[in-house]
């Protein structure tokens, strides 16, 4: 799953700590995450989108489209 | 790298309560070693001699507490480390297994809990260090 959460904290002007802080994460998972190394559970998902005050959709995308 | 808030509370109540369960380890240890060496055979003297092991069940309560606490990445990362630190140890006990059978000498079963330990230790730190590396 690709995401776009290191181009949307950079334009907070956040680390990945002040957003692993908003999240109440790790910073190692938010690395995890901007890294495509893991995703997200759904309700980490949402609260990211809420977070960023997108819909899950226009913050993550599958790698490939399926039917 | 500063740690969050998250990692801080984690990591201070598995301190605590990590070093609650081995001061009660050690505690019966001690008092096993000093009063259930010495005592006549007798149930008494089995259950004055597993003592210690309240305090490891308290370690392993407070491993379990803590994964409990971390977030999903790390408790996905540490549950996926334990399991390959145990399939390593039952690779190499199993292995020493047959080196005994060659003559290799007889170890404690003490000695399985040691390796569980390293393995888990050389895991971690395997992983850690190629996901760093990745990240680079």
């Amino acid at each position: 799953m690709k995401n776009r959460i290191r181009e949307l904290r950079a334009t907070q002007g956040w680390s990945q700590a002040d957003l692993a802080e908003r999240l109440d994460v790790s910073r190692q998972s938010v690395n995890a995450i901007e890294t495509g190394r893991y995703d997200p559970s759904l309700p980490l998902a949402f609260a990211i989108s809420r977070l960023f005050g997108l819909p899950v959709e226009a913050i993550f995308t599958p790698d490939q489209e399926t039917a | 790298m500063a740690a969050s808030k998250h990692e801080k509370r984690v990591h201070t109540a598995y301190l605590r309560e990590m070093a609650g369960a081995f001061l009660v380890y050690a505690v019966l240890l001690m008092a096993s070693i000093r009063f259930g060496r010495p005592m006549d055979e007798s149930l008494l003297r089995i259950l004055v001699l597993l003592s210690p092991m309240i305090g490891f069940c308290l370690a392993l309560w407070a491993i379990a507490r803590h994964l409990g606490r971390v977030d999903e990445y790390l408790r996905r990362f540490l549950l996926e480390s334990f399991a390959l630190a145990a399939g390593l140890t039952a690779g190499l006990t199993f292995s020493y297994g047959f080196l005994e059978t060659a003559g290799y000498p007889r170890l404690s079963m003490f000695s399985v809990w040691m390796v569980l330990c390293g393995a888990t230790m050389l895991v971690c730190l395997v992983r850690s260090v190629h996901e760093k590396l990745q990240t680079r």
